[in-house]
């Protein structure tokens, strides 16, 4: 290569922001795990916030660790059409195999009673014990 | 014509490195990679009704998950550093600090190797789960005829059809209880060819129980009677999977012949203490009980899939700092992009994990 990369002729240390980033991730590591075990009312409220921790997670580590704050536009003609087709996958599935419409013959739908009854049986006996 | 090189007043396209594109460039196919995984398990989850969640069932540890992210944190921190020192011409300091990450890196393949043992230990495996409860039953017998074959192949080596090497299993029987002077060792060899025999004849029972749909309590000796009888499925209570997983538990203890009650007399036969209860419980050992987990063998197949590249990215990531590591004091600051380069290939191996372990433990 004949081109220099800058960075590396006049550094300035970046370890208190590095440092400070990696905090920042713990912390939002150790909030993933406390709603999990805080039992929420909700599983889409669970869903919620351990998703929008997880983006934070990864815009940190991209931004920072990564170093794409501190690039150019070149980063969205990157990384825009791999988003795209990353949200558009489950987006286009979803009304595929993630929805029924009519009535499906699948064994795992007649199973689901006896699964009901199991799940009950063992919350009844989760409950006795406790 | 010569000419001195003059640095150029025009700069074509992006100003990075060639390598750092490159290696973005594959970033951004390795996005697409495991979001065809990861988008895939969002998309079967939601149209799975009754997916196993609960950690009793699936065997998902989120102390191990919880350590694994942190454990990756940490080294994403340590390249990051390791960079920083790099660029401020502390190569000893630099070379530490991948070490340090590349120890991480291992760490997490030994807690993620632990979960997996978990996982083999239970039968989580794509195509070993049953889903309902005849499933489970089929399951059990059908292990249970495989340990038999094995007891039986292991004890007659040189016969090698079952039925040749059962022929012989009896004829031994006779033979060696017959003899009056039997040795210490042959009267041995008897026990222990008649406790295979006698949890042979409880495989036979417990499958045809199964087979037939039969209670356990429906003694065996009736069944062809049973068999003539009009609507005999009506009056006789069926299979369940608690009698069997509980004869199977049984077993393991080395306790036969628990489960057959007379259907005129209504009460249990006493549990007789067994003489050979030890011999029995060794050759049970390999049986295991069985429980459905509706969906679990799309749960497994997802799992190891999304789990299984994830680990074969972060062993590819280990091998390049390997190779970076090799340069030992030669490391200067022109391997800044290369170092820079392996960071952003591990950053992303963080990132997957950052979203994999939500999915698979939290929710």
């Amino acid at each position: 290569m004949s081109d220099h990369n800058p960075a590396v002729e006049h550094h300035e240390s970046h370890g208190s922001i590095y440092f400070r980033v990696f905090i920042a991730l713990c912390v939002f590591t150790l909030i993933s795990v406390a709603a999990d075990l805080v039992h929420l009312p909700s599983k889409i409220l669970l869903g919620a916030i351990v998703l929008a921790v997880a983006v934070a997670k990864a815009l940190c580590v991209l931004m920072y660790f990564m170093h794409l704050k501190f690039e150019r536009a070149w980063k969205y003609l990157l990384l825009a059409p791999t988003t795209i087709i990353a949200l558009a996958l489950p987006v286009s599935l979803r009304p595929d195999i993630g929805s029924s419409y009519y009535f499906q013959d699948l064994q795992q739908l007649k199973d689901y009673p006896e699964h009901e009854a199991r799940v009950r049986d063992a919350l009844k006996h989760e409950s006795g014990h406790h | 014509m010569t000419h001195a090189v003059a640095a150029p007043t025009l700069k074509m396209g992006i100003p990075i490195s060639n390598a750092k594109l490159g290696m973005w460039l594959f970033l951004g196919t390795e996005i697409m990679f495991f979001t065809a995984f990861i988008g895939t398990y969002i998309v079967m989850r939601m149209g799975s009704l009754g997916w196993p969640t609960d950690p009793h069932v699936t065997h998902i540890n989120i102390a191990f998950g919880g350590i694994n992210t942190f454990v990756l944190i940490v080294s994403s921190y340590f390249v990051v550093v390791s960079h920083d020192c790099l660029l401020n011409h502390q190569y000893a300091k630099a070379w530490k600090f991948m070490l340090y990450t590349l120890l991480l890196g291992c760490l997490f393949l030994g807690i993620k190797s632990l979960e997996y043992a978990g996982k083999f230990e239970h039968d989580i495996l794509p195509g070993h789960i049953p889903e309902n409860n005849r499933q489970a039953m089929d399951k059990v017998v059908g292990q249970f005829g495989a340990l038999m074959d094995r007891h039986l192949a292991k004890a007659f080596p040189k016969k090698e059809k079952r039925e040749d090497q059962k022929a012989e299993l009896d004829t031994q029987i006779e033979t060696l209880s017959k003899k009056a002077d039997a040795t210490a060792s042959e009267k041995k060899q008897l026990s222990q060819y008649q406790a295979i025999a006698k949890l042979n004849s409880e495989y036979i029972s417990l499958k045809e129980h199964v087979r037939g749909n039969l209670s356990l309590t429906v003694p065996y000796d009736k069944f062809d009677d049973i068999r003539k009888e009009e609507h005999a499925s009506s009056k006789y209570a069926p299979v369940t999977l608690d009698e069997v997983n509980h004869k199977v538990e049984e077993l393991r203890k080395g306790v036969v012949g628990t489960h057959e009650q007379s259907i005129d007399e209504g009460d249990h036969k006493a549990k007789e203490p067994n003489n050979d209860s030890e011999l029995i419980k060794s050759l049970a050992s390999g049986l295991r009980s069985a429980q459905p987990i509706l969906y679990g063998n799309l749960f497994a197949s997802n799992y190891f899939l999304m789990t299984g590249f994830h680990a074969i990215h972060v062993i590819i990531g280990l091998f390049m700092f390997l190779l970076i590591l090799m340069k030992g004091s030669r490391l200067s600051v022109d391997d800044a992009i290369l170092v820079e380069n392996i960071g952003l290939y591990w950053h992303f191996v963080d990132l997957v994990w950052i979203f994999l372990f939500p999915l698979l433990y939290i929710i």
